[in-house]
């Protein structure tokens, strides 16, 4: 059943706009539900909001071009938040109470999203934002989803794998003080001590700073297994060309950061045996070429990572509206729910697409060990229930 | 690993980094000392310096290993550097503060500081705002001492601020060049009426501080790779160790920046001063000494002429 709303929707993807029209006129005999995006659609970061919305839109009119749900077109309702709290509260007022949506795309950023979330939670609106990646979003409640990738998880996966696979039992960390840094050092630090580990010495630094020896003696004369070191290029690679002149023969392990092949520049032979956690190699499937042509025929621009995510929550929205009107014959909000949280290797531009239990979209993160200069790719990983999963 | 050697590690980290801060600082210093003007694009000389080491030493190089060529490419690029640097700095002073040397003292220090962003971001426009690596012209592989580890090029730096501090004391107090710096510092019109080009003294003065510069950049550099802003930050704290050591002094810069590079790490490390709040030691330092003994720790009080 589900696979073959999938294929469905794989085909209403590659179909052209031309059929629109026809679509549309036919649609109209039958009021259909509604559904809501929001973001910032004006202001300084109008940017996200607008490219975003526009994905949504196309979904929408490419799902309504294909017949919508059995004849029934869907409406879909935008409402901007201006990236603001306040506007963002007024929106969902609007867009849950007057609207009476059944289930909402957005919110675009992470602030407005910890608002709105509760609100959903309280209406009873299922909510996917395809944009807001701090990791205690989906805590909010069960009527909270995304497609984007939580920033908890690359720390869960460091600090599971550094434990269970590498085996380290203490840690020294060295991280600057920003968000991104500190996010990392805290989500590993969780995941590393929740698997029995424990980190022993954490020392600071900022961005920028070109001299960290005085933090390097320290945590060599702490003698953790391994350390850690999320920051960005320029700072990790005084780190490992310092720690060698200091003498120090402890494995460094790393975030994403390393990613970035500059680090090879600038460390050199330095960066020999890393072992690091960042983004999974995923293949690009012809069905993610296709709904990047079809955007950039639509509006003129090409879209974003985000938009590429609200493409994929609206989709799975959508197929699971078309789900529950097929098996109850009505468009209830807790049923929408259940029905997206159900969801199981929903195929689309970016991957399966499959929720954990709070929400969250399952995604994974690989593994790269550096040799020489060179990062070999050790496999994807992600955690599921506080199990580290190797991805075949 | 026993405590003990770590304290001793701190001390060297301190001191090398003290190095590199007086490195910098005796270029500072030797400027002011003659022309009681404090040049503070001195820092972006220095990274100008270093940009023009990495290319010309890159060039030579090529992909030769490690060995006597590197070290002879890295001498003949730190020369050509040096005369870089030396040109830059007395076109400067020619362009930026020659035309203001009878305006008010306030006047060619604002130049200076637009001098410096025109460098810094000049090199950005140009090179790009990412770091560059320098490569080592030597092996520098640690040297391990009762468990204290020292680099060759942390050793170098020492030393070449060392030999820097005596050169510059010899050349200033015993050539007639040094005599004519000298009495240009203290009055510029006698000097004049003496039959000393002062213009030229004060042109050699320039070339001198900025090919000083250039030997720090690219000694700097080594260690703290090269960028547009190498020298801001790193400059800053120089002058802050110029001025505690008593600036125009040129042993107390020295002695300023080995203090100032010890203090630093001793702060973080054994005081327990947060990590970042380490930049504010050297200008907390800065105002202490201000208060306490404004001419600096060697500085000689200078009473106002009537």
């Amino acid at each position: 059943m589900k696979k073959s709303i999938a294929l469905l929707l794989v085909i209403a993807l590659l179909s052209s706009a031309a059929v629109f029209a026809g679509g549309e006129k036919e649609g109209a005999k039958v009021a259909g539900p509604k559904i809501g995006f929001m973001g910032p659609m004006t202001g300084d970061n109008a940017n996200y909001g607008v490219l975003c919305s526009q994905a949504v839109k196309l979904a929408v009119d490419q799902f309504n071009a294909k017949g919508g749900i059995d004849g029934i077109p869907v409406t879909l309702i935008i409402e901007d938040s201006e990236g603001n709290v306040e506007k963002g509260l007024s929106a969902i007022e609007k867009l849950s109470s007057s609207d009476k949506i059944v289930g909402l795309i957005g919110p675009v950023f992470t602030g407005v999203s910890f608002a709105v979330g509760e609100r959903c939670q309280n209406e009873g609106l299922v909510m996917i934002s395809p944009s807001a990646t701090h990791k205690d979003i989906t805590a909010i409640g069960d009527y909270v989803f995304r497609t984007v990738v939580s920033d908890g998880l690359q720390g869960e996966v460091a600090g599971r794998y550094f434990s269970e696979v590498l085996g380290y039992k203490t840690m020294g960390v060295l991280y600057a003080k920003n968000d991104y840094s500190q996010g990392l050092y805290e989500g590993m630090t969780a995941s590393f001590e929740g698997a029995g580990g424990k980190v022993i010495i954490a020392e600071t630094c900022q961005v920028g700073d070109k001299d960290f020896k005085t933090q390097l003696t320290k945590i060599r004369a702490a003698n953790p297994d391994a350390i850690y070191i999320p920051n960005y290029t320029a700072e990790m690679a005084q780190i490992l060309e310092q720690a060698s002149q200091l003498g120090i023969t402890i494995p460094f392990v790393s975030c994403d950061g390393f990613s970035n092949p500059d680090i090879y520049n600038l460390a050199g032979d330095f960066t020999d045996g890393v072992v690091y956690v960042g983004p999974a190699q995923v293949a690009e499937s012809d069905a993610y070429k296709q709904f990047v042509a079809d955007y950039t025929k639509s509006f003129g621009v090409g879209p974003d990572s985000f938009a590429t995510n609200a493409y994929d929550g609206t989709n799975l929205m959508l197929a699971a509206l078309t789900k529950i009107y097929r098996e109850t014959g009505k468009f209830d909000r807790k049923t929408l729910r259940d029905a997206i949280a159900a969801t199981k290797d929903y195929p689309g531009v970016t991957g399966l697409v499959n929720f954990a239990e709070n929400g969250d979209l399952i995604a994974y993160q690989g593994i790269y060990k550096v040799e020489g200069t060179t990062p070999r790719y050790l496999g994807a990983y992600t955690v599921v229930g506080g199990k580290l999963t190797k991805v075949e | 690993m026993g405590s003990v050697s770590e304290f001793f590690q701190h001390l060297m980290n301190g001191l090398t980094l003290g190095g590199i801060y007086a490195l910098i600082a005796l270029g500072y210093t030797m400027v002011y000392g003659i022309l009681k003007f404090i040049n503070f694009a001195h820092g972006d000389i220095l990274m100008v310096g270093a940009y023009i080491g990495l290319f010309v030493f890159d060039g030579l190089r090529g992909d030769a290993p490690l060995g006597v060529w590197t070290f002879t490419a890295f001498l003949i690029a730190m020369l050509v550097s040096m005369a870089g640097c030396g040109v830059l700095g007395m076109v400067i002073e020619r362009v930026a503060y020659k035309p203001l040397r009878k305006a008010t003292r306030l006047a060619p220090l604002l130049s200076a500081i637009g001098v410096s962003f025109i460098l810094s971001n000049s090199a950005a426009w140009m090179f790009g705002t990412q770091s560059r690596k320098l490569a080592y012209p030597f092996h520098n592989d640690s040297i391990v001492v009762g468990g204290v580890v020292i680099t060759p090029h942390q050793i170098l730096i020492l030393a070449v601020s060392f030999i820097m501090m005596i050169v510059l004391k010899l050349f200033i107090d015993n050539t007639r060049m040094g005599k004519a710096m000298r009495a240009t510092s203290l009055d510029q019109d006698t000097a004049r009426l003496m039959g000393i080009d002062v213009n030229q003294v004060i042109s050699l003065t320039f070339a001198i501080g900025s090919a000083l510069a250039a030997v720090g950049g690219m000694l700097i550099a080594l260690d703290f790779k090269v960028y547009p802003t190498m020298g801001t930050m790193t400059g800053l704290k120089a002058f802050v160790a110029a001025v505690v050591g008593g600036i125009g002094n040129i042993t107390g810069a020295m002695v300023g920046g080995i203090l100032l590079g010890i203090l630093e790490t001793f702060g973080v490390a054994i005081f327990g001063i947060p990590q970042g709040l380490k930049d504010t030691i050297a200008f907390g330092i800065l105002i202490i000494i201000l208060l306490v003994k404004p001419e600096g720790l060697l500085g000689k009080a200078e009473k106002e002429k009537v």
